[in-house]
């Protein structure tokens, strides 16, 4: 029976043709606009490191003067150099990173490619473990060379072939700003959308640093912090000696807690930290620090924001719109073949007959849709990625939401055929057999 | 007027009646609160920053080696510049106005306050930013050569007081209705021990570099101050003024002059002041056209609605309509009653439609920021359905009043 009703169905389809196609046309645009708006939003609001996400936490204090407090305010974002310092000494977590933003000098020699700026990051050997950082050649520098501050360098896979063509460059030395550091890993093909570790600085969909510096050697170079610097109170200590005393906020952290317990062992520990460094004369508000793992970090920085929130709202708005409108020319259909559906329930179909021929008709009419809505998504996404998103390459559509767009496509059109189905169901076979 | 037979017809198909309406109701919501949305994006990319923009550009250059003695090197920057043909004018200054990076510091209207007044872009040059970015003073007087602090590379800000010129945003914001505000103290930071700075000019405008919106500056993309500072750094900013026309060409000289090859320099930024605004107001320009497209299709698709659900009911009224005709009724009246139905039926779904978008600006406001949907954009919404809702009805009506009379004695 079904194929005899997907049969009736395209050819009733291919009766009105108009009709048909604008159906599927304005399906297909409510359903296109909507996944496209949709997409963006789950992009952004997609967890990085699903398996790790609820491991990894990023510790807040409030390091701030009595003047301007208002309570309630959350800790700022970034760490002091003092408290980084301590929290990095207590070594408390399995395991922990602090960065903060470069933007140094790269000479390669190379009298073709004069000197360059190049976007940068100071960081641990931790980062590259935390963070699951994939490696092309070589890998991070050890440990003990970080503590001695030595000159080495992990060099992104763009800025590698940039320099060396695609041969492998682990052992070469890099002159940044004026000194020599050997390369001691190439990260490969690594982009994690959002760019959750760095949101402060370079926004959430932002490609990777190319050059990671050791911390120790970047505090030792002077160098300043490329990004976001907050400063409560004045200091008048002259240099950057005087620099890393300040309150001033800059460094970003992140510390991996495996457990429930060893979360609430460092909510605790952030607590008498507070109290110990007030008994030193610093942090004079009352207790104010938070602890967030990753996801609550993406949100708490809003990674969606209100435009793209309210982006997806009205395209969903234009979905709504789009589904009555089918829901009307469905109608409107229907309601010309009141003279076949009362000369086949004459000839003893039931209602639940009626019912199913034009519910696998709208069917049609909704996967249709599903493509044509599939073909604007494809487009439409392309254009944000290009225009809206920098050409990120990020806004791109998988199979689930390949088949989320179908189903959606799908969904819809049953919908919208439900009043009209029930309407034509409710024809009574005399009437319409009297009127002919 | 046939108000009451078109009613009771109208009662008689509620199922179309509440199709066509609904959807100019979530038409109407939509289109009048994206319409705001747009407006207000569109005012806040084109607002004035009080520069000279089409004749300013920018230029920052770092160093790949020490920099010895960083005054001598902006000094002979400077010289080179001025030298340029078409340049008018040249300044070192700490940041660019809309180039989305920069400083900024609370300022307080009295010492000792506990809260800060306002954030304000803090803008540092010893040379004159009025000339360079061809800001207008309105009060007061630029800052004279004896007024210039030198700070030393890594150095602290000195001590006050020290004069600062300010923006009249800024007036208006720490001090409300001050009239006399030159000779004013203000003051950086809260509590007893903030510096004190006096008021010696007030300007019309100068944006921050963030334009409107970031960073606590929420509302507040005109709050800047001036200080006299030149500071010693090995990554100097430079902002030149050119004359009409001379704009590229003093880029591409300024950048040749400026990097050369060994001369221990690297580029950073070297951008137009056009091209900052572009690039600050890019996203919200490509909101505006996302929205404008959307809505220019939901329209599209609700008038096809309308005119879809009335060429059925005239179909469907064939036989009345010839009656009509036959009974004496004018093609013209035919053609007012499709138009009146169609102006009731769209009416009943602006006046839900109003609901809803009041509704859904409560969203919207929530969200961004906004205050409530003024009237005059809604009534545009409403002006602009009904519209092309008798826009969309004219077809049916007029293929209607077509009908013949004959129709009538004919079965259908």
């Amino acid at each position: 029976m079904f194929r005899y009703y997907l049969k009736l169905g395209t050819r009733s389809l291919r009766r009105n043709p108009f009709l048909t196609a604008l159906m599927v046309l304005i399906l297909g645009f409510g359903v296109g606009t909507s996944m496209t708006a949709f997409t963006v939003m789950h992009v952004l609001g997609g967890d990085p490191m699903p398996h790790k996400s609820a491991r990894l936490f990023v510790p807040q204090l409030d390091n701030g003067s009595m003047e301007g407090y208002t309570p309630g305010d959350d800790p700022d974002f970034q760490l002091s150099y003092i408290d980084t310092m301590n929290l990095l000494k207590d070594a408390r977590g399995k395991e922990r990173t602090a960065i903060y933003g470069l933007a140094p000098t790269i000479d390669s020699g190379r009298a073709d490619l004069p000197p360059f700026f190049e976007p940068g990051l100071a960081t641990m050997a931790s980062f590259f473990r935390m963070f699951e950082v994939p490696f092309r050649y070589g890998g991070a520098w050890d440990e003990s060379a970080e503590r001695e501050g030595a000159f080495v360098v992990v060099i992104s896979r763009e800025l590698s072939e940039r320099l060396y063509g695609d041969t492998d460059p682990t052992g070469k030395q890099l002159r940044i700003d004026d000194r020599d550091y050997r390369i001691s890993g190439v990260i490969d093909d690594w982009r994690p959308v959002p760019k959750f570790y760095r949101l402060l600085g370079t926004g959430a969909i932002s490609p990777i640093e190319h050059v990671f510096v050791p911390f120790q050697n970047a505090i030792a170079r002077e160098w300043r912090n490329n990004g976001w610097t907050n400063c409560s109170g004045s200091s008048r200590e002259p240099g950057f000696a005087g620099f890393l005393k300040a309150e001033c906020n800059w460094i970003q952290y992140w510390v991996e807690l495996p457990d429930a317990q060893s979360v609430s062992e460092y909510r605790d520990y952030l607590g008498a930290y507070h109290a110990e460094q007030q008994k030193l004369g610093r942090m004079p508000r009352p207790a104010n620090f938070a602890l967030r793992d990753l996801r609550e970090w993406l949100a708490f920085n809003e990674v969606v924001d209100a435009d793209t929130r309210l982006q997806t709202w009205i395209a969903f708005g234009f979905l709504l719109v789009c589904l009555v409108n089918v829901i009307g020319l469905l109608l409107a259909k229907f309601t010309a073949r009141g003279g076949e559906i009362g000369v086949r329930r004459a000839l003893g179909a039931t209602r639940m007959e009626i019912v199913r021929q034009y519910l696998v008709e709208t069917v049609v009419i909704g996967a249709f849709g599903g493509m044509v809505g599939l073909g604007l998504s494809y487009f439409g996404l392309a254009i944000v990625d290009k225009y809206g998103l920098g050409e990120a390459g990020i806004a791109r559509m998988d199979v689930s939401l390949l088949f989320a767009t179908v189903a959606l496509a799908v969904v819809s059109s049953v919908l919208a055929g439900l009043l009209p189905t029930w309407r034509a169901a409710q024809v009574t076979p005399a009437m319409q057999l009297k009127s002919q | 007027m046939e108000i009451k037979p078109i009613l009771s017809t109208l009662m008689r198909n509620k199922t179309g009646v509440f199709v066509i309406a609904a959807q100019v109701a979530l038409t109407l919501a939509i289109v009048a609160n994206v319409f705001y949305i747009v407006r207000d994006r569109l005012n806040e990319a084109n607002r004035p920053s009080g520069v000279d923009e089409d004749n300013t550009f920018m230029i920052r250059v770092g160093a790949y080696r020490p920099v010895i003695d960083p005054f001598a090197d902006s000094a002979r920057d400077l010289a080179a510049l001025r030298a340029i043909p078409g340049v008018i004018h040249v300044a070192e200054a700490n940041q660019m106005p809309l180039s989305q990076s920069g400083n900024n510091s609370g300022v307080s209207a009295a010492r000792g306050q506990q809260q800060i007044s306002s954030s304000a872009a803090f803008y540092e040059s010893g040379d004159s930013l009025i000339d360079a970015l061809g800001l207008k003073l309105v009060a007061g007087r630029d800052f004279a050569a004896a007024d210039v602090i030198e700070i030393a590379a890594g150095g602290p800000p000195p001590e006050g007081p020290y004069p600062v010129i300010v923006t009249q945003a800024l007036i208006d914001k720490v001090f409300p209705g001050e009239q006399q505000p030159i000779g004013k103290a203000l003051y950086l930071g809260t509590g007893p021990n903030a510096d004190e700075m006096r008021i010696i000019g007030v300007v019309a405008a100068l944006t921050t570099p963030w334009g409107r919106a970031s960073w606590g500056l929420a509302n507040a993309g005109d709050v800047s101050m001036i200080a006299p500072f030149r500071r010693g750094t090995d990554s100097p900013l430079y902002i030149v003024r050119t004359e009409p026309g001379a704009l590229d060409g003093a880029m591409k000289a300024a950048e040749s002059l400026l990097v050369t090859p060994g001369n221990g320099r690297v580029l950073g930024n070297n951008r137009s002041m056009n091209e900052l605004r572009e690039r600050r107001y890019r996203g919200d320009r490509f909101m505006v056209g996302l929205m404008g497209t959307m809505t220019g299709l939901l329209l599209v698709v609700t008038a096809s609605g309308i005119l879809g659900m009335a060429s059925l009911w005239v179909n469907q009224r064939r036989k009345q309509i010839g009656v009509r005709r036959a009974l004496g009724a004018t093609r013209f009246d035919i053609v007012r009653y499709y138009l009146t139905e169609n102006f009731i039926v769209t009416g009943i779904g602006i006046v839900i439609g109003i609901g809803l978008a009041f509704a859904l600006n409560a969203v919207v406001a929530s969200e961004l920021g906004l205050e409530r949907l003024p009237l005059p954009h809604l009534l545009v919404g409403v002006v602009l359905l009904w519209v092309i809702g008798q826009l969309a009805a004219y077809a049916p009506a007029r293929r209607a009043s077509l009908i013949a009379p004959a129709t009538a004695t004919r079965s259908v």
